[in-house]
């Protein structure tokens, strides 16, 4: 992740608590910072609580302890909040939200204020050209396609000069294709912006392709954030692991600075003898070996076909499996013995 | 909610809408349960009561099975086949909504009796014959939820039924109406409630039933606290029909909601079979409106025209836009209190919604119960005060009239009204906060345009009810304060029909073309969605 310089312009949740009924918050003691003209991804599982803090930074829900702060401007605090339409917060909704009574080009206008009407309505219609939809210019949003609709969106939350750019699971609503389409042109647009942008997502994929930096959200609470590669190969956590992508896990015990595996000897700088540690192991870190090779001996018990490689399971001796990836072409069949190992830079420790 | 300046409060509204469309029921129900006895109640449960109850029970009867054979047949046909004129007959159906039932009553019985033109065919009288004219003016309830219905089910439904091998017919029966029975109850729930309600068409027809008996007891003996017991039993049955209503449509909805529809595609009939659906068609809304409205229209031609007919149309058309406006707002409010979630204002506002149930007849009593007390509660105290009279306000006044109306057709503005606001999402209002719109703003900029057809519907339909409303303004009209059905209505109670049907004929043509609006509205919307 790279440095913050002094005079990067911040947006800083510190603390934030949101309180729905007793019991756990659905926002538990968050830090986050936002950085503008950068894309910060938060990443977690349903019912983490990621779309509530989205919701508390755009001020559509209060914080119950804590701080948001936006250029040392306090936003947001236990009994003060500044109202959603003080912010200069452009929202993209889950379900765009548009409104169903205006035109694409209204929806867009609807938020600028300044000047007389026929130059909004111009400043509008560039926001659509800059998403390729000046020609839907006139259609309403139930005769726009779910891509049309996230892009007139986009446009209507960034024709308002945002300070600060959130978007709630924005691409959820469309089909594989047409998600990946739009992701790069959403951040293109987003990174021109200038603004600081968050953007709420269950999907690892997405994060990790959108993202300049990605948080990981659980339970309330941010686990851990940084670059996606790191995230990807240094995760803090099993829980972090996992909320990134496909990942086996292998316990063992610190000895004299090794955690020694089924997949063989791994340093375990940082921990001390006796701390139970875990291996997470990345598919794509396994190597397949043929048996009279090195590595673990391991036997495949099946294999599928996804995109562009092969999803090879493999029981160890121990009766544990390992999921590994192989090129389509290599001619791996259910019943081989196999040596397994492992890449280490995609094999990772982790305390228990 | 957002979070930060005070929203709208709609908890206050809509305990006063509340407050409206209850208090005249629990007057009613008050006076009926504490009132004085009378030997006429005894009479009465002796001598007439037998012979209400039974009346109630054949017209009522009669009604729904008519209604339901024409209906849902209709509803069918409309909804799933493509044949002449058939996207005009989706609104044409329910345009006999706009007739009021007595019209009709009048124009056919004026036909079918001995020596008529058409006294061939049985003479139109009875519980049966009341019945059957029930069944033609308001089979519209029927055929248009119905007609919702089969044309939100899923082709899938029937079509997994064809490939289990039933035939058309008996997918159509084993498929097609279990799935819309919740929506056809709740039409024929609404049948019953009108048939209940009305005056003028049984007692011209001679099949006086409970609302009759009620306003008898009333006018005839002035015995208002037994026709307060007679109007509990009238509400009583009105409930068990209103809560079987309402919860049929409850489980219409679930019926419909449930995961993505592939709507049915309509199956084109041949010419022949077509010309036959077309004429299908045609009947109801002949027997229903046009035929009965082209007798009252000769007979208009061929009679004096009635005294004073433009004040009452006048006095007609202010009650209806008063009224409509009236529960437009109310509908508004209550439509609120429901979206804000707060448990009083939804409470508030589902008690506004048992208005439906409570026929005009009984919430006139009702008014007329609270404002006599009212008014002797004031009478008291001034004269103690002043040693005079409290001046006559407001018994009897057109104010009364309105509130009635409120309290029997408000709800009927509610669910246009909600499932307006319904389409204002949550996500549109913070949409519109983060776009730097404020609360005010946001009103004005998305919940006015959004809402606005919603309530422009609830206007019109009570609009239509209040401009038909014949026993509620016959109890409560201001003395010399006449309307075009209370004109219609003394002028066919002298047997002097000539003069009754221009009223009745100019009710139904002020009611017509906004009928023509709602049902075209109706249809339309069910279409886009």
């Amino acid at each position: 992740m790279t440095a913050v310089k002094l005079d990067d312009r911040l947006l800083e949740v510190s603390g934030a608590v949101v309180r729905f009924a007793p019991g756990r918050p659905a926002v538990d003691g968050v830090e986050l910072t936002l950085t503008c003209g950068r894309v910060t991804a938060l990443l977690g599982p349903s019912g983490s609580g990621k779309s509530t803090l989205l919701r508390a930074i755009a001020g559509l829900e209060p914080l119950d302890a804590g701080e948001i702060r936006f250029e040392n401007h306090l936003w947001s605090a236990k009994g003060l909040h500044k109202p959603p339409e003080d912010r200069r917060c452009g929202v993209v909704f889950q379900d765009y939200a548009l409104f169903p009574h205006l035109t694409a080009l209204d929806n867009v206008a609807f938020g600028l204020r300044e000047g007389p009407k026929a130059s909004r309505r111009e400043t509008a219609l560039r926001r659509l050209e800059a998403v390729e939809l000046a020609h839907r210019a006139k259609a309403y949003p139930h005769e726009l396609s779910g891509g049309e609709q996230q892009r007139v969106a986009l446009a209507r939350a960034l024709a308002i000069k945002p300070d600060v750019m959130l978007l709630d699971e924005p691409f959820s609503g469309l089909d594989r294709r047409l998600r990946s389409e739009l992701r790069g042109a959403t951040a293109d647009a987003l990174r021109q912006s200038e603004a600081a942008t968050l953007i709420v997502t269950h999907d690892a994929e997405e994060a990790l392709e959108l993202a300049d930096s990605i948080a990981l959200m659980n339970e309330g609470r941010i686990i851990q954030t940084g670059a996606p590669d790191t995230l990807y190969m240094k995760p803090a956590s099993l829980t972090a692991a996992r909320l990134l992508g496909d990942v086996d896990v292998f316990e063992a015990e610190v000895r004299d600075g090794i955690a020694n595996t089924v997949l063989g000897a791994y340093s375990a700088t940082g921990f001390t003898n006796g701390d139970k540690v875990l291996l997470l192991v990345r598919p794509e870190g396994v190597k397949l070996e043929r048996a009279d090779a090195e590595g673990a001996l391991a036997r495949i018990i099946a294999r599928r076909v996804s995109s562009g490689y092969a999803r090879l399971t493999c029981r160890l001796e121990t009766g544990q499996t390992l999921e590994a990836r192989a090129s389509l072409k290599e001619n791996h069949r259910v019943g081989d013995a196999v040596r397994l190992g492992v890449e280490p830079a995609f094999a990772h420790l982790v305390s228990a | 909610m957002i979070a930060g300046r005070a929203q709208f409060n709609p908890v206050r509204p809509a305990l006063v809408a509340a407050l409206i469309c209850a208090a005249p029921l629990l007057a009613v129900a008050a006076l009926g349960v504490f009132g004085p006895w009378t030997d006429y109640m005894a009479h009465i449960a002796r001598t007439r009561l037998p012979a209400y109850l039974g009346h109630t029970a054949m017209v009522t009867g009669v009604a729904a099975v008519s209604a339901g054979l024409i209906g849902v047949p209709l509803a069918w046909l409309v909804a799933r086949y493509r044949f002449f004129a058939r996207s005009v007959f989706e609104w044409l159906l329910a345009l006999p909504l706009a007739a009021p039932a007595y019209a009709s009553a009048y124009g056919w019985y004026d036909l079918t009796q001995p020596g008529g033109p058409a006294d061939l065919l049985p003479t139109v009288r009875g519980p049966i014959g009341a019945g059957l004219i029930f069944g033609f003016a308001l089979y519209p309830y029927v055929y248009l939820l119905a007609r919702e219905a089969f044309a939100g089910q899923s082709a899938d439904a029937y079509e997994a039924a064809r490939t289990l091998g039933a035939r058309p017919r008996s997918a159509f029966l084993r498929a097609a109406i279990p799935m819309a029975r919740p929506a056809i109850a709740a039409g024929l729930a609404l049948v019953v409630m009108e048939s209940l309600a009305d005056y003028g068409a049984v007692v011209h027809l001679g099949a006086p039933t409970l609302s009759v008996g009620l306003i008898r007891a009333w006018a005839g003996e002035g015995a208002i606290a037994d026709a307060a017991r007679l109007a509990l039993i009238l509400v009583m049955i009105a409930f068990v029909l209103f809560a079987l209503e309402r919860s049929q449509r409850q489980r219409a909805r679930q019926t419909s909601a449930s995961g993505r529809r592939r709507p049915p595609r309509r199956v084109d009939l041949d010419p022949v079979r077509g010309a036959v659906a077309a004429l299908f068609c045609l009947s109801p809304v002949l027997i229903g409106l046009v035929i009965p409205l082209g007798r009252l229209t000769y007979l208009a031609f061929h009679a004096p025209m009635a005294r004073d007919l433009f004040q009452a149309a006048s006095h007609s058309l202010t009650l209806a836009i008063l009224s409509g406006l009236a529960a437009a707002a109310i509908g508004l409010f209550c439509a609120y209190a429901l979206r804000s979630k707060k448990p009083v204002a939804v409470a508030a506002a589902r008690l506004a919604g048992l208005g439906y149930a409570v026929p005009g007849s009984v919430a006139a009593l009702g008014v007329l119960v609270l404002l006599g007390g009212l008014q002797s509660g004031l009478d008291d105290a001034w004269t103690r005060l002043t040693g005079v009279q409290f001046p006559l306000l407001l018994s009897g006044g057109v104010l009364a009239l309105i509130f009635a109306y409120q309290s029997r057709f408000a709800a009927a503005a509610i669910g246009p009204s909600e499932s307006a606001l319904q389409r204002v999402t949550p996500t549109l209002d913070m949409a519109a906060r983060t776009l730097g719109a404020g609360p005010g703003e946001t009103a004005w900029r998305v919940h006015r345009p959004m809402v606005m057809s919603g309530s422009l519907l609830a206007a019109l339909l009570v609009f239509v009810e209040v401009l038909k409303e014949l026993p509620a303004t016959m109890i409560l009209r201001p003395f010399n304060y006449d309307t075009l059905a209370v004109i219609a209505n003394n002028y066919a109670s002298d047997e002097r029909l000539g003069e009754a049907a221009l009223p009745a004929l100019l009710i139904t043509l002020v009611a017509l073309p906004p009928m023509i609006w709602i049902a075209r509205r109706i249809t339309r919307q069910e279409d886009a969605k």
